[in-house]
């Protein structure tokens, strides 16, 4: 399974990727996206499985991104691993399209506990 | 207290017992930095004003403008950015990778701040220099730690 994971802290996607090592998905293929930008032309290239991704980053927002993915007819699994984890903005993101929002800090058994209904 | 102060971000405002910034940040070092609780604790007295400073900030921008900043030694700094990134203490780690690691600490710990509070607006991208950051109008709340037995302070600011 192959996952994109944007953050534009390189320390972050770091953590990201060891929880998500932590929580048993060692089995994933995982990229790095530094932007949403940049993140937008990698999924349109080559779509991942599932993207995760920061909200609040330079260049373009991950709403930004999940929005023009889906202007652009583009239905990848998004969701959201950010620092602002408030009912106002996980209303936003689901309404936009994410499948959820795991707020930072975070750890392995939130991913998982997140994460593995939707591998079912 | 001034009528400014009752505001977003004011700690006359919470009702809890626990002071929520020392809960949030505990929680951020727990879960993101040491990987098990209890090596964050509050500091008995005042943090003194480092010798090599670290600053990392990020600020709300909403009905009012309050700012969320770290201080710390560098030394601490590129302490917690060995513990961030699962490194031992003989690795060596560069500038933008401290100012990168630092940087997330302030806006992990600034973006839950900002979610007890209604209505507060954007978070900004965190900002991190060797001085302390300009236009800071008045503090709002200080709390200092020791992690790891070396002095860190969170603290809320009020911005003009």
């Amino acid at each position: 399974m192959r996952v994109l994971v944007v953050d534009d802290s390189r320390v972050m996607r770091q953590i990201v990727i060891r929880t998500l090592r932590q929580a048993g998905y060692d089995w994933w293929e995982i990229s790095e996206a530094a932007d949403g930008r940049a993140a937008y032309e990698a999924v349109l290239a080559d779509p991942p499985a599932l993207v995760l991704s920061d909200w609040n980053m330079p260049e373009m927002t991950g709403m930004e991104l999940l929005q023009s993915l889906r202007a652009a007819n583009v239905d990848v699994p998004f969701a959201f691993v950010t620092s602002e984890g408030s009912a106002e903005m996980r209303a936003q993101a689901e309404a936009a399209g994410a499948l959820f929002l795991i707020a930072k800090p975070f750890t392995a058994d939130v991913f998982r506990e997140t994460i593995d209904p939707y591998l079912e | 207290m001034s009528e400014d102060m009752a505001t977003p971000f004011d700690p006359g405002e919470w009702t809890d017992a626990a002071d929520p910034v020392e809960a949030i940040a505990s929680e951020v070092f727990a879960a993101m930095v040491d990987g098990e609780p209890g090596h964050l604790q509050p500091r008995s007295g005042p943090a003194p004003e480092p010798d090599d400073g670290l600053y990392a900030w990020v600020d709300v921008h909403g009905a009012t403008r309050r700012r969320v900043l770290l201080t710390t030694e560098r030394e601490t700094a590129t302490a917690l950015t060995r513990a961030l990134l699962g490194l031992s203490p003989d690795d060596t780690v560069d500038d933008d990778d401290i100012a990168d690691a630092f940087g997330e600490v302030a806006n992990v710990v600034g973006g839950n701040v900002k979610a007890l509070v209604p209505d507060p607006g954007d978070l900004t991208l965190p900002e991190v220099a060797p001085t302390r950051p300009p236009a800071a109008a008045g503090l709002l709340h200080a709390v200092p730690f020791d992690w790891r037995g070396r002095p860190l302070v969170v603290s809320l600011w009020a911005l003009p």
